[in-house]
């Protein structure tokens, strides 16, 4: 198998150069490092939010005391109304409030009968600190959520509750860590097969009866088996620093191996547009970085204007940020991230097909 | 840019699968600048053919289209009996090509970038380790077999190259400008290589050097502007410049006004440094020589020089050739 023996040559070109393989390898490790440090392990900051609670009822008030005040990134402060609560964020003295309306308790409780339930909490919050706020926002989503799903009527199984509310902030940017970095693997993957064709070996190589797929093949596998690498130590850093997974690893690692494939991907047909570094460099940036922000890596795409988020939702990495989150957080299944996963094949399928198509046409001279 | 292919029987001429190349107007342009035009070459099974010509005289272009890395805007070409346009993965498979630019996979062994190169040629992998071990030993590279070749010399890695094209024991090889920027020793080295291949082979061989076509080639090529100015053997092109002698004197003290008063006496006056190059027709040595000594001109040497290919060039082009 002729992509076998491109692919060995490919990843030993790789292998032997002590600054790519520094490179590939030190790059999770730094990219983990530092945001681990930030995030995961020493004082985490906690945001002071306020929380007026209208329904007033035994699951509203236990929602308070045993999710909101258990989570140690939020300060909880009670007001007893809604101008209070205003006056406080406005003079900074709390970062956002939650009001529970009446109606949530029952809302909950219809969750628990397995029925479909409507829950809304209203959050007002201090749009002039987007990060501070994103980060809100995404805690108080999944505690709810976390809160909502626990399926036993009535009584709460507290250390149930326990075990949710210690979501790190490590747990939630640790899945788009891992994800902005394969999404690194764009560059790369167009780097490898760019500097073949800038120093000719390409040109070589096309005149021996070696079939477009071939050479696509045997530049991905390579590459493939660096994300592999990428991905274990992601995971390894990332449980070092405070990530938690839930849910099966192997679905966890299923999920960024897929993101990986479709990095690579576009790669490929970026390096089969592209004549030479200076052309594939700013092109892959071009796209890997809008794709970065629009699938929510850095910041929870609930914060974003739908349109916007119709836009990432159109491209592998929202799904792959979304599928990840809910496997490492909340322990979902492979039937709950299901459509993820097809999402995210389907994607890696299409994109490959792309570079094979535009490869042909570019070998055509 | 303009694209036709020729269909069978549009081509200009009558196809005979015997030859190993054979071109009809092959062609190809690159915006409005025609850079080869309407190519008709035929090169025999076993030949070594040289294209020479200089720095974008099309060279480079020719051996692009014949190896299926460039579609022709016109014309084609067979590859033993295959069509460059139609059927290239047939041409691929008979061919081996070393690049202009020695391409290498730097960081593998010599024995790794011949059996990658086997592999895709479709040589089973035991055959492409053994012929890859005898190659190596051939091009004279044994003793660094296992090292990374990022660190050969241009010599080295030229060798390694040319080893690369023939692999597959291809039938047709393509050599690009094979001692480009070497030492003339290594460059020896590797035309008494190149040279063990004919007739064995058939090789398309492009240079801008006139002795390294003039010492392997059968025949010759001259290339100029995309077209074929002259072809023949080398004895052929240089006897198109027999009618004309040349005589040349090495000497001191040729000052202008000498030089001067050399080229009004005689047509055809080249200077180059310290050696005044007189042709023409019937020159008359004595003469010439006593004419230049009376300019003032110390003499230190004189003879009548050989018609070369260089001056074959000269007389079909109108350019001089510089390496």
């Amino acid at each position: 198998m002729k992509f076998v023996s491109l692919a060995l040559r490919n990843f030993k070109e790789v292998y032997r150069d002590p600054l790519a393989l520094g490179f590939l390898l030190a790059f999770p490790l730094l990219f983990m490092l530092l945001f681990g440090a930030a995030m995961g392990g020493g004082s985490t900051p906690a945001y002071s939010v306020g929380v007026l609670d209208e329904d007033e009822t035994e699951l509203s008030s236990r929602f308070v005391t045993d999710v909101l005040e258990e989570i140690p990134t939020l300060k909880i402060a009670l007001f007893e109304n809604e101008v209070e609560a205003a006056n406080s964020l406005r003079d900074s003295n709390i970062r956002a409030f939650i009001k529970i309306p009446s109606g949530f308790g029952d809302e909950v409780a219809k969750s628990y009968q397995q029925q479909d339930p409507d829950i809304v909490l209203h959050v007002t919050y201090d749009e002039s600190d987007f990060v501070v706020s994103s980060q809100i926002l995404s805690t108080v989503n999944t505690a709810v959520r976390s809160f909502a799903q626990i399926h036993i009527p009535v009584t709460i199984n507290t250390s149930h509750i326990n075990v949710e509310t210690q979501v790190t902030q490590m747990d939630f940017v640790a899945p788009g860590i891992i994800i902005f970095g394969l999404l690194i693997m764009v560059p790369t993957a167009a780097r490898i097969m760019v500097k073949d064709k800038e120093k000719g070996y390409m040109a070589r190589m096309l005149t021996t009866p070696t079939r477009p797929w071939e050479f696509i093949t045997g530049y991905s596998l390579a590459l493939l088996v660096i994300a592999i690498v990428q991905i274990i130590i992601f995971i390894i850093l990332g449980v070092a620093f405070g990530m938690s997974i839930v849910g099966n690893i192997f679905l966890a690692f299923l999920i960024f191996f897929l993101t990986a494939l479709c990095s690579i991907g576009i790669g490929m047909v970026v390096a089969a547009l592209s004549k030479t570094e200076n052309q594939a460099e700013p092109l892959c940036w071009l796209i890997a970085m809008p794709l970065a922000v629009l699938s929510g890596v850095w910041f929870s795409q609930e914060m974003m204007p739908e349109y916007i988020q119709f836009i990432g939702n159109l491209f592998p990495f929202a799904h792959s940020v979304s599928a990840a989150r809910l496997v490492i957080i909340r322990g979902a299944d492979f039937s709950a991230v299901l459509d993820s996963i097809i999402f995210l094949a389907g994607w890696a399928a299409a994109v490959f097909t792309l570079g094979i198509v535009l490869f042909r046409q570019k070998m055509k001279g | 840019m303009w694209r036709h292919k020729l269909s069978e029987q549009e081509l200009n001429r009558e196809i005979d699968d015997s030859l190993a190349i054979q071109t009809f107007d092959l062609s190809r342009s690159f915006g409005p600048i025609r850079a080869v035009n309407d190519l008709n070459i035929d090169i025999s099974r076993g030949e070594l053919f040289a294209l020479l010509g200089p720095n974008g005289s099309g060279k480079t272009t020719t051996i692009n289209m014949l190896c299926c890395l460039l579609k022709p805007t016109r014309g084609t070409a067979h590859v033993l009996g295959f069509d460059i346009n139609r059927q290239s993965n047939s041409v691929k498979s008979l061919i081996g090509t070393s690049p202009q630019d020695t391409t290498l996979s730097e960081r593998l062994s010599p024995l790794e970038n011949l059996e990658l190169m086997a592999r895709l040629n479709n040589v089973a992998p035991d055959k492409a380790k053994k012929w890859s071990a005898g190659l190596v030993e051939v091009m004279g590279l044994g003793d660094r077999a296992k090292d990374q070749v990022g660190k050969f010399s241009g010599g080295m890695k030229r060798r390694l190259s040319i080893a690369m094209s023939l692999i597959s024991d291809p039938a047709v090889v393509f050599l690009d400008e094979p001692t480009l920027g070497l030492d003339p020793q290594a460059r020896r080295a590797l035309w008494d290589y190149i040279g063990n291949l004919k007739g064995e082979k058939t090789i398309l061989l492009t240079t801008h050097y006139m002795e390294e076509a003039d010492y392997l080639a059968d025949r010759v090529g001259i290339i100029d502007e995309g077209k074929i100015a002259a072809l023949g053997t080398s004895i052929d092109l240089k006897s198109m410049v027999i009618d004309k002698q040349i005589v040349v004197i090495n000497g001191w003290n040729i000052t202008i006004a000498a030089l001067g008063s050399i080229k009004s006496r005689y047509q055809d006056v080249k200077v180059n440094g310290g050696q005044v190059i007189i042709a023409g027709k019937n020159l008359d040595f004595k003469e010439i020589t006593d004419y230049v000594h009376s300019t003032g001109a110390i003499i230190r040497s004189a003879y009548f020089k050989e018609p070369s290919l260089e001056d074959a060039y000269l007389r079909i082009t109108g350019k001089e050739l510089k390496a």
